[in-house]
């Protein structure tokens, strides 16, 4: 269990929901970007390169070159772009980065949401989020829990 | 069990998720299972209990979402959380307990019900004469091994057939691979080799985004499509009647649900937001 002291609730103070999340996420952006060495052993493991386009035949160093761009705030090139958008968490990354301290998997996930534009930044791939996320989970569950249910579950 | 030998262990919220509201006897039978196995378990999901995960586009949002559910937890007192989703769980390790500090543990329902298999053992005595090949991702796999966890709960099941195979499914779940072209196509089609190779009758999934891209694999074949806690309810004798792959696989899924089921979930509702994923064509 964390240590209430060393979250980045009681590190930033909490302001406005999601602010603390926020911070959190910038800073481990900025951490993960200044520790990858661009070895490529990630994108080397990844299953999913195979569906990214723009990132076959590129080299490894361009690719990662691009994804501590996007963890640093900057524009992308498009062969780490395309690889980024590929990422489906499969963590077959994990094992293979070289560097103590750095998950590839989470680094992914990481530049995944700031090339979506989550930290502000202008968006640089496809947000495909579904818009009626809320009211369509309501909705089956209006369909498949009866009341009590509902009443005691969500 | 006497209240004096109740331990924390044995009281827990059930975290089901979001999405599985879809699947309201998966929620059921899953706590239903835990209970059986000595865990008290009251589940709690939907929107008010977002891990944030699915608007990931904006951190603010979802870190809204993922802060406020830790907070609820912590809130009831509750000693341990159990998971269902691999989203959410993996949200509670990497973003949400760095953030706000969880008064709980967390363990995956398919943990907390292997660690107790010797209680769950001699419920499962109905017979199920099948060949199943579970369908598994890589992803969650590192955080919890439910690629091994899982089929050993299945082999339980007397007459159940759990066949090997070597495929594992990029992504830590089906709903990870939609947004990518082509990518659902090119791993149910390497799924449905998988089936043919071993000679399954039935592919068992482990989550719900799963079964929900592979109800439709029924269709056209004598292939039967389940999820992992259908087949422990049903060797318990328990309904485990699926639902929502009734009413994807029906040429009419208005008609299927009935008139007075819709109306009482909302007619306007269940037009714009369930029909249209209903009758969304198969993938392959």
């Amino acid at each position: 269990m964390s240590d209430p002291q060393q979250t980045a609730s009681h590190r930033t103070g909490r302001n406005r929901p999601g602010q603390a999340t926020a911070a959190f996420l910038r800073g481990e952006a900025l951490r993960m970007a200044g520790l990858c060495t661009e070895c490529g052993n990630c994108l080397r493991a990844c299953p999913m390169r195979r569906l990214a386009p723009a990132a076959q035949d590129v080299d490894a160093r361009t690719v990662l070159s691009g994804v501590r761009a996007l963890l640093r705030g900057e524009v992308a090139n498009t062969a780490s772009l395309s690889w980024v958008a590929a990422c489906s968490r499969s963590a077959q990354c994990h094992g293979v980065c070289p560097v103590e301290g750095l998950d590839p998997a989470f680094m992914m996930r990481v530049a995944k949401m700031r090339a979506m534009g989550a930290l502000g930044d202008r968006p640089q791939i496809t947000v495909q989020e579904d818009s009626q996320f809320s009211p369509r989970v309501k909705a089956f569950a209006r369909l498949t829990l009866s009341s009590s249910e509902q009443e005691d579950w969500l | 069990m006497s209240a004096d030998r109740t331990t924390d262990q044995d009281r827990a919220v059930f975290w089901y998720g979001c999405n599985m509201t879809r699947h309201g006897e998966l929620i059921r039978n899953s706590a239903r299972l835990l209970e059986a196995v000595g865990v008290a378990a009251e589940p709690a999901g939907g929107p008010a209990y977002c891990c944030g995960s699915a608007k990931e586009s904006s951190a603010q949002i979802a870190g809204g979402m993922g802060e406020r559910t830790v907070e609820a937890f912590n809130a009831t007192g509750t000693p341990q959380v159990i998971t269902w989703c691999p989203s959410c769980h993996m949200n509670t390790q990497d973003i949400m307990a760095p953030v706000t500090a969880p008064e709980f543990t967390t363990q995956h329902l398919s943990e907390v019900l292997h660690a107790r298999r010797g209680r769950l053992a001699p419920m499962l005595r109905q017979r199920i004469g099948l060949r199943v090949l579970v369908h598994k991702h890589q992803g969650f796999n590192a955080r919890v091994p439910v690629n091994d966890i899982v089929p050993e709960l299945l082999r339980m099941i007397p007459g159940l057939e759990v066949l090997e195979h070597d495929l594992r499914i990029p992504g830590h779940m089906c709903s990870a691979l939609v947004g990518v072209p082509g990518a659902i196509l090119a791993t149910q089609s390497d799924q449905l080799a998988a089936i043919t190779e071993s000679g399954a009758d039935a592919v068992v999934t482990i989550f719900h985004s799963c079964h929900r891209e592979m109800a439709s694999l029924e269709r056209g074949r004598t292939l039967k499509v389940f999820n992992w806690v259908h087949l422990l309810a049903q060797a318990i004798g328990w309904d485990a009647a699926d639902d929502y792959k009734t009413w994807r696989n029906a040429s009419d899924p208005r008609a299927e649900i009935g008139q007075a089921r819709i109306e009482a979930a909302g007619e306007v509702a269940f037009e714009r937001l369930t029909e249209p994923e209903l009758r969304r064509p198969a993938t392959i």
